[in-house]
């Protein structure tokens, strides 16, 4: 019992990590080490619960126990994160290529952003979560959510107005 | 009041002019009236997407989970057996403080009845057993008096008719035959025959 439940766990482990690692890494405004231990947390929570959400949805659950728990890091301050007035400057085209240094500024810029903030834009975009959803992995009002998500997209649309050029 | 967000992120977000403008008629979003995201959004959207870099759920991932799990286990016994030790203390402490002798705090006997309940006829008896035990010693004391004042009065007789037993019956000799249980008193004290010869004519 307890092998086929550790088997079914690494099977969805070592499916999901490369999609959930990402998504730990947008919500903790690209903070690598950050992402990695707010992962393992979530997933050794998801350890106890695999018999109860293994056959429901053990992905929404750790999308929930990572969202809730980046929203509230900040707030302990755990990875130091300080807020600048410039973002940190773009690497010279040769250093690196444009795929990458487009996500450097886009982690720049969700880094720039209250955690709740970046918390319910990442859901909505990069989830492509309903309102509803969002609010509900949060842990908060519709409006709330609703709210977070419009004012982190406009303080990105300051930050990433360079990056983000206007098509024709 | 997100309008007014969007609003504000327009003035920051707009760039160039006219109609090649990203956000020419307001950014839409997917929570307002329109549900079509604005080309920002979808920007923004595909961006996060194409930034996925591929990572691997290694060995070392893999170990530092089952260490993870391995603490939260001990963790949790640890809490449970916290939880016990507490709980088993709470329990001494509360036997320990619990008192001992029950009838120290026992409550005391029901309070006073009504005088109509039923409450004579338990009280009937200690008043009559109170009465009964002075009546005793009434009738004692009242032989006592009693056989003082007749031994003394009547020796006298006795004495009497002793001494006049020699000159032949008598009535008061056959009356002090009958009282000739008490002899002793007559040959107790001859120094009370004045006294109770005093008594019997008085």
């Amino acid at each position: 019992m307890e092998q086929t439940r550790a088997g079914e766990y690494d099977a969805f482990v070592a499916a999901r990590w490369s999609v959930l690692f990402h998504l730990a890494r947008l919500l903790t405004g690209g903070d690598r080490h950050r992402a990695e231990d707010l992962l393992q947390e979530s997933l050794v929570k998801l350890w106890f619960v695999w018999p109860k959400v293994a056959d429901e949805a053990p992905e929404a659950y750790v999308r929930k126990v990572l969202a809730r728990a980046a929203a509230r890091s900040a707030r302990r301050r755990w990875w130091g994160e300080r807020p600048v007035e410039e973002l940190p400057e773009v690497a010279a085209a040769g250093d690196m290529s444009a795929a990458v240094a487009e996500r450097s500024r886009l982690e720049a810029a969700l880094a720039r952003l209250p955690p709740r903030q970046r918390a319910a834009v990442v859901l909505r975009y990069y989830q492509d979560l309903p309102d509803r959803q969002v609010a509900e992995t949060l842990g908060c009002p519709v409006g709330t959510a609703r709210s977070h998500a419009a004012r982190g997209v406009a303080r990105l649309r300051e930050l990433l107005a360079d990056v983000i050029e206007p098509v024709g | 009041m997100e309008r007014g967000v969007q609003g504000e992120g327009m003035e920051h977000g707009v760039r160039g002019d006219g109609g090649d403008r990203v956000f020419a008629d307001g950014p839409p979003t997917r929570s307002g009236a329109s549900d079509r995201p604005d080309v920002f959004e979808s920007r923004l959207a595909e961006l996060m997407h194409a930034s996925r870099e591929p990572a691997r759920f290694g060995p070392r991932h893999r170990e530092a989970l089952r260490a993870g799990v391995r603490a939260r286990r001990r963790a949790r016994a640890a809490r449970r057996a916290a939880g016990s030790v507490l709980a088993v203390a709470g329990l001494g402490l509360g036997l320990f403080l619990w008192p001992h002798g029950q009838t120290d705090d026992r409550p005391s006997a029901p309070g006073p009845r009504p005088a109509v309940s039923p409450a004579p006829d338990p009280s009937g008896p200690p008043s009559s057993t109170p009465t009964g035990p002075p009546t005793a010693p009434e009738t004692t004391s009242t032989v006592l008096p009693d056989a003082p004042t007749v031994t003394t009065s009547d020796p006298p007789t006795g004495t009497a008719s002793s001494t006049a037993g020699d000159d032949g019956p008598s009535p008061t000799a056959t009356a002090s035959e009958t009282w000739t249980a008490p002899p002793p008193t007559d040959t107790a004290d001859p120094s009370d025959t004045p006294s109770s010869v005093i008594s019997a004519t008085g």
